[in-house]
């Protein structure tokens, strides 16, 4: 189920941790397993990635449910992680987010009809100070406004 | 360290680095919580038992502020009960309001503690999350909607029971306690997690809907089927046992108590039960009064054996369930009677060759060890609460080693030395020899030709190392070829090593038998003879020949031979005992009579009877000494069980010779096969529990078998083995099969 590639980069993440303490390399195992796997986890990898760190099944699935990078649905290619806590909320994410929604035609959760985009909310991702605010890939985006939105989104490929 | 600290203006005395909040539980101030408990970790999560502490800004979580030297705590004062009164509102915001129709309702800790801090209007309008429940087996209900998630039950999963089943997934919003894999929950203490959850989140399933708590009386009971004697709550309602709750007792079973002490009670009201006397007429059974049965009993000792004076030829034999109570009237009986042949050990292959070794330690010291050998245990599933003690001993670093057929799951790290039964004396004998050597002491006769293995000289070392080691012998070596060599080579080692000793292989109440002698004296014969012995009559005491005996078929035989006359004492009926019996007499099962059981500390603990029996049974210790009277048997003037007792607890106790030879050059046998009960089957009452034989364990069925042992019996993985499914494990010893069975035991040990 995991790959010896994907094995080999564990392992060197398992080595950074001392002996015995292996499952702390989970987090960085469930990111190489769902790079192979279509940017995405599952019951199976999950409880695959648990068996190679010697951990309990729903210890693994407790981290990968609770951060937002883990994905559990099918994805796009490129995913827009809204921010909708409590800075972005009140400057107005929930509006920005429904916008995007609408140009886009999928609710979030949901990945547009050519497989490009998807959209994820998210809670809050430390850049308060430049609420409302998203992240693509690594990329932060800040101070959004629809216009801005729009022209982030289109450039999108 | 004693530190002194002032509570709601009482100077108290407390040790340094106890909580807030086991000081306040000790002093009977009250302080709200959910997640703390006091044998799981501190979680401190739910924010409950806010404290004000003088000096400190804001309110501190009783749970998990230690004590210091002159701290003021105020659990009462305004700022305390403001911030009580702050987290119960926003507990209540996600809780649904539908305490009338929960299960919980009115034992619920959220119910109790939001009458006192709770306000009578919700200022929350706006919607309530929703979880799905999930199913997690026959034994637990989910209402996940309902979950505080104090964490109560995934600590209890990880630290107590071993297994981290539930988990909290998600976040914020979205967290969700419940289990990854879809076989739900599946530990053999998975109950306790009903006792923990202070909400109706996680409740009794075979119980949903029957009752509210206060409806039921809670009678404290003693469960007896195993050897430790765990100390529970039977809840009754109108005469029947509704809901089996733990008690709390440090000596024997803390807090918790396994599944199969929880859920018994459910066989009480199964269809199987005996309700009425009944005699055999012409070969057709009659239900009669009991005085009508009781004469007929007689009538049939006396034709069959008391008229003839041929008492050689009665058997008494009971099963180990029984209370001292019952063994004690049954062999006083027989005694009276001129009878000798009296026994309990109904599954033992070769009764001159038995495990006698005694049990040393307490089960409380099992925590402490700092190195324990496990020979011929299943711990988890055989005894629970014993296997729960050794796991604390692992987890604070001792070192637990296996010597079994095969890699059994054990929920802590164990070093497993695979090995065949065959082997294991010759093991020990090779560790003894190791411990000998070390000493330059003479080496007796038998242990010249010894070469210890690999195997022995680890164990003798891991022996040597440790400072407060145990020895312990488990219930697969029962009816080993050399099983009391076993036993005696293991008692050498204690006394070399000066570790303690722990013998498993006697169970349930099987110390109260041998308490009251209810073995034959050297003029008797033993349940195996019997067997053989063209008898004329037994008294058999709550017996089913299909399960209870090693030699099922030749049991089956000898009792039903036409001219045996049979008196069974009986709390179910069953196909067999009617097969053979003469006379049926209806018996209280657990639960519904009063007596006592030794656990494997040779603590006596007595119990009263939570409910009556049904129909027209009645508790075999009052039909014993009504019979005893019919017989016209001088002393047997009991007006309660008490006095029974009271007569037990005076007498001195009969010890036993045993053979303490060692004779390595025994006859091994090349296929051995261990049958195992599946542990909700190991008696009648667990039998007849529909949940706990629905749930995971209680559906083990398998023959496991190593690959050379299977290819060597030509079977395969799609095959049986003495009806049972076969299981290739790659890592098991050859010439063996472990059987784990739900079924009766057919052929199972007749080999
Ligand atoms: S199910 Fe019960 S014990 Fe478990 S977290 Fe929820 S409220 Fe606590
Ligand atoms: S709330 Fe959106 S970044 Fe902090
Ligand atoms: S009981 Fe103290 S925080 Fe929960």
């Amino acid at each position: 189920m995991i790959s010896d590639n994907a094995k080999k980069q564990i392992d060197s993440w398992i080595a950074k941790y001392p002996q015995g303490k292996q499952s702390s390399a989970v987090m960085e195992a469930l990111k190489v397993v769902q790079a192979e796997n279509n940017n995405q986890l599952n019951h199976d990898l999950i409880q695959a990635v648990a068996d190679y760190l010697d951990m309990p099944g729903i210890a693994a699935a407790e981290v990968a449910t609770f951060y937002e990078n883990y994905n559990h649905k099918p994805v796009g290619k490129h995913i827009i992680r809204f921010c909708h806590n409590i800075s972005c909320m009140l400057t107005g994410a929930d509006d920005l987010i429904s916008h995007l929604e609408t140009k886009l035609g999928v609710k979030t959760g949901e990945v547009t009809k050519d497989g490009l985009i998807s959209v994820k909310k998210v809670e809050c991702l430390g850049a308060c100070v430049g609420a409302p605010m998203f992240q693509i890939g690594d990329q932060y985006y800040e101070n959004l406004t629809t216009d801005k939105v729009d022209e982030i989104v289109d450039g999108l490929k | 360290m004693i530190v002194e600290i002032e509570i709601d203006g009482k100077l108290i005395n407390a040790n340094t680095g106890e909580m807030v909040i086991a000081v306040t539980d000790r002093e009977g101030i009250s302080v709200p919580r959910f997640c703390y408990h006091k044998k799981l970790s501190i979680s401190a999560s739910c924010r409950m038992c806010l404290v004000d502490v003088e000096g400190a800004p804001k309110p501190q979580p009783a749970c998990s502020t230690p004590v210091a030297e002159g701290m003021k705590i105020h659990t009462q004062n305004e700022k305390a009960i403001a911030s009580q009164k702050a987290v119960m509102e926003f507990l209540l915001i996600n809780h649904p309001l539908d305490c009338p129709i929960c299960d919980q309702g009115g034992e619920c800790e959220l119910q109790d503690v939001a009458i006192e801090y709770g306000s009578d209007v919700s200022r929350f309008s706006e919607g309530k999350r929703i979880v799905a429940p999930s199913d997690i087996g026959p034994l637990i209900q989910t209402d996940m909607t309902r979950c505080i998630h104090c964490t109560r039950c995934v600590r209890f999963g990880s630290e107590i029971a071993g297994i981290m089943e539930m988990g909290a997934t998600g976040r914020g919003e979205e967290l969700k306690i419940e289990p990854f894999l879809a076989e739900g929950i599946t530990s053999e203490l998975s109950g306790n997690m009903i006792d923990v959850c202070p909400v109706g989140a996680l409740t009794s399933k075979p119980f949903r809907y029957e009752l509210r708590s206060w409806q039921m009386s809670s009678v404290e009971n003693i469960a007896r089927h195993d050897l430790v004697g765990s100390n529970l709550y039977a809840q009754t309602y109108k005469g029947n046992v509704k809901r089996v709750v733990s008690g709390d007792n440090d000596a024997v079973n803390e807090t918790w108590i396994s599944d199969r002490d929880r859920f018994s009670y459910e066989g009480l009201t199964h269809e199987n039960r005996l309700l009425f006397p009944q005699i055999k007429v012409e070969g057709q059974w009659k239900e009669v009064e009991w005085d009508v049965a009781l004469d007929f009993a007689i009538k049939g000792l006396n034709n069959n054996i008391l008229n003839s004076r041929n008492l050689a030829k009665l058997g008494g034999l009971a099963s180990n369930t029984a209370t001292i109570e019952e063994l004690h009237l049954m062999q006083k009986l027989l005694r009276e009677m001129g009878c000798e042949n009296i026994d309990h050990r109904l599954n033992v292959k070769d009764l001159n060759n038995t495990m006698h070794l005694k049990s040393t330690i307490k089960l409380i010291e099992l925590e402490s060890v700092d190195h324990a050998l496990v020979i011929g245990a299943n711990l988890r599933l055989e005894q629970p609460m014993i296997n729960h003690r050794l796991r604390k001993a692992q987890l604070s670093g001792a070192n637990i080693t296996t010597l079994n057929v095969k890699d059994f799951d054990f929920n802590y790290k164990v070093d497993s030395h695979i090995t065949s039964p065959n082997e294991i004396a010759n093991t020990l004998a090779g560790v003894l020899k190791t411990l000998i050597d070390k000493t330059k002491q003479e080496f007796p006769e038998y242990l010249s030709d010894v070469i210890p293995s690999e195997h022995s000289v680890t164990l003798a070392n891991n022996l040597l190392e440790a400072n407060n080691s145990v020895l312990i012998l488990g219930e697969h070596l029962i009816n080993n070829a050399q099983a009391s060599s076993i036993s005696n080579l293991t008692a050498e080692i204690a006394k070399l090593t000066n570790s303690s000793t722990l013998n498993l292989t006697a169970t349930a109440n099987s110390l109260g038998a041998q308490q009251v002698n209810f073995m034959p004296n050297s003029q008797g014969m033993n349940a195996n003879e019997m067997l053989d012995a063209d008898m004329r009559a037994f008294i058999l005491l709550d017996i089913y020949p299909e399960y209870d005996f090693h030699h099922s078929a030749a049991a089956l035989n000898a009792l039903s031979s036409d001219d045996v006359f049979v008196i069974s004492l009986n709390s179910f009926g069953s196909e067999l005992v009617s097969q053979y019996s003469d006379v049926m007499l209806p018996m209280a099962a657990m639960f519904e009579t009063s007596g006592t059981h030794m656990n494997i500390n040779g603590k006596a603990q007595s119990f009263r009877a939570s409910v009556g029996a049904p129909g027209e049974a009645k508790p075999a210790w009052k039909i014993l000494k009504v019979l005893a009277d019919l017989l016209e048997l001088p002393s047997f003037h009991y007006e309660n069980s008490t006095q029974v007792m009271s007569e037990v607890a005076h007498q001195s106790i009969q010890t036993h010779e045993y053979d303490a030879s060692i004779d390595l050059s025994k006859q091994t046998v090349t296929l051995e096969t261990i049958w195992m009960h599946s542990p909700y089957q190991s008696d009648v009452l667990l039998r007849h529990a529909k949940s706990l034989n629905a749930s995971q364990i209680g559906q083990m069925n398998t023959a496991s078998m190593s690959v050379t042992t299977a290819q060597s019996l030509s079977l395969n993985n799609k095959d049986t083995y003495l009806g049972v499914p076969v299981e290739i494990d790659s890592i098991m010893a050859d010439q063996c099969v472990f059987v784990n069975s739900n079924q009766a035991t057919n052929a199972g040990g007749s080999q």
